[in-house]
């Protein structure tokens, strides 16, 4: 076998190289796309008529239903526990007028809604991107344009709702709870904190930590439910690892969504 | 999937029943997180104070290090007002914009004084303190100026004045120092103080022939201090005894208070004398009046002859030539 001079190889790199990052542009091109049709579709009245609206309502109902009681009782136990974790801690430190301040930043402004967002990813977004990745290799939407239906208003637009709608039913149900149980964990069974509480409460929630809060709630749920659907609708090339297309898929939720966190806490802490 | 395809068939009435549950279901889901979220956001505008009377209250300083628009201003440890706004006013002076809720406004009034308080852990504290609570309550759009009391500028002050002490102390615990020579010193004199020879006096004289001289400087001493004691006996006698020098003191005092008493009596008669004396000099001036009085009548009397004198001589006929009367 002849030798291969080292121009021809840092050549052959260097295509590589420029290939990867073509296809690395132009898959994140689709998502984007993909996502700006689904804007369309559904900002416009049209995809929520009967048969449509009806559709949207049974996967709203799929995305956070089921999950709901399960999730919140989790992160309910969770909660306490890491509640209990920072009073004691701040007690014993002789730092209790941050205990609150650390308990709601903590969980519910950073943990609760990447949890949420994560739950809702596994438990649905993920197995409904394969679903609909089955349905587009079997030749359905193919089918449905033939009929006239539009795949994307009836098949992936119910999908995206649904799973931005779990995420944030799931976060803000979580987020309540966590505030009720912080309460509970600081004061104990009585009234008598309540004024402080709210006090303190809307100390942490001024605007700006408001706003980057809900961004990044919303930005979250938007990744979860877009990224494995958009990941379903384009033939992902197969690399030359063993990974699968969906746990591509998932590596590449994950990696958006660390990117929202380090924004959102650069712009809360910076 | 395939269920929901147009290209099925059309559905049995059970599961279109269970597709309208469902349906229901998440419009109930969808009405609940709706309010979930209506009502965590009017949460959050009431426990920020949205909905609360406020009235402003304008608080200056000159550094307005750690004052964070958010934080609260304390009375007795309760919150009672939100910093609003903090900017540079005219002057370089930083004003910062208070609002204290009108219900909690009585406690401040207008002899209220605030402060701003850095600790060297934790972020800075605005208070407000009410010595009189009787007195007139603050007005809307007061304006104040803010106590600064920081405790992290007080630590270089602090490390410089510790590092003088230091030295200070470096400097008396040094070898060749004063306090250690002196101790040296103390040493050797407590070493002499407890040797055998001598004891105190050797330790204070330095040897031990001075030592023994001190001491027969004390047994003369004490015989000194008995002879002295005789003759103090001796003069005791002398002066205090029968016929001792106090006694004929005594004696001479009384003749001296009788010659003094005979004094007194003739003062008191040339007393007397000296008032006749007055007496005298009073009739003396009495007729120097009299005399002036005489005088005036003799100078009336001369000045009348004077003018009879001119009119006989005026009048005189038997000597013509001779018209002056002559007075003799």
């Amino acid at each position: 076998m002849p030798l291969m001079t080292p121009g021809v190889s840092l050549h052959g790199w260097l295509l590589d190289a420029g290939r990867g990052a073509l296809r690395w542009f132009a898959g994140w091109w689709m998502v984007l796309f993909i996502g700006a049709q689904l804007a369309v579709l559904a900002f416009s009245p049209s995809s929520y008529r009967r048969d449509s609206g009806a559709v949207v309502l049974r996967q709203i109902y799929q995305a956070a239903g089921p999950g709901l009681p399960g999730f919140t009782m989790l992160m309910a136990l969770f909660n306490v526990v890491v509640i209990r974790i920072v009073v004691v801690t701040a007690f014993a430190y002789g730092l209790t007028q941050y205990a609150l301040d650390a308990v709601v930043r903590v969980l519910v402004l950073e943990l609760i809604p990447l949890a949420a967002a994560l739950f809702v990813a596994v438990e649905y977004s993920i197995p409904g991107g394969s679903e609909l990745y089955k349905l587009r290799r079997a030749g359905d939407f193919e089918a449905m344009r033939r009929q006239g239906i539009d795949p994307l208003g009836r098949e992936v637009l119910p999908r995206v709702l649904g799973g931005v709608f779990a995420v944030l039913l799931l976060a803000a149900v979580s987020c309540v709870t966590s505030l009720l149980l912080a309460y509970v964990a600081v004061h104990g069974f009585t009234l008598a904190g309540v004024p402080s509480y709210n006090r303190a409460v809307g100390h942490i929630f001024n605007p700006v930590v408001s706003l980057i809060f809900t961004m990044k709630t919303l930005l979250f749920a938007v990744a979860v439910a877009l990224l494995p659907v958009a990941n379903a609708l384009r033939d992902i090339p197969r690399r030359p690892s063993r990974t699968s297309v969906e746990l591509q898929g998932l590596v590449q939720m994950f990696v958006l969504m660390l990117a929202i966190e380090i924004a959102s806490l650069v712009g809360n802490y910076y | 999937m395939d269920d929901r395809t147009p290209a099925d068939p059309p559905e049995p009435l059970a599961p279109r029943r269970s597709l309208r549950s469902l349906e229901l279901r998440a419009a109930l889901l969808l009405v609940f997180m709706a309010a979930l979220l209506t009502g965590a956001a009017l949460y959050l505008m009431w426990a920020r104070g949205a909905f609360e009377a406020t009235q402003p209250l304008y608080l200056t300083t000159d550094d307005s290090e750690g004052v964070v628009v958010g934080m609260d201003m304390t009375f007795s440890g309760f919150p009672i007002g939100r910093v609003r706004r903090i900017e540079l006013a005219t002057g370089g002076t930083v004003r910062i914009h208070v609002d204290v809720p009108v219900k909690d406004a009585h406690w401040l009034r207008s002899s209220s004084v605030f402060t701003l308080e850095k600790g060297l852990v934790g972020a800075a504290r605005l208070r407000a303190f009410t010595g009189v609570l009787d007195d007139p309550p603050l007005p809307t759009d007061a304006e104040r100026m803010v106590l600064r009391g920081d405790v992290s500028a007080e630590i270089p002050k602090m490390v410089a004045d510790a590092r003088d002490v230091l030295q200070n102390v470096d400097r008396l615990t040094a070898a060749e120092s004063a306090l250690s020579e002196t101790l040296g010193e103390l040493r050797a004199f407590t070493g002499r103080l407890n040797s055998s020879q001598g004891g105190l006096m050797a330790a204070v004289t330095g040897n031990d022939q001075d030592a023994r001289r001190v001491g027969e400087l004390l047994e003369r001493a004490s015989q000194l201090v008995k002879t002295l004691d005789g003759v103090v006996q001796k003069a005791d006698r002398q002066v205090l005894g029968d016929k001792g020098l106090v006694t004929d003191a005594q004696a001479t005092v009384r003749q001296l208070n009788a010659l003094l008493q005979d004094v007194r009596q003739s003062m008191l008669r040339v007393d007397a004398v000296l008032k006749d004396a007055q007496g005298v000099a009073g009739n003396a001036r009495e007729a120097t009046a009299d005399l002036g009085d005489l005088r005036a009548d003799v100078e009336g009397s001369l000045r009348k002859i004077d003018a009879l004198v001119t009119e006989i001589n005026r009048k005189w006929p038997f000597a013509p030539k001779e018209k002056e009367v002559r007075l003799p």
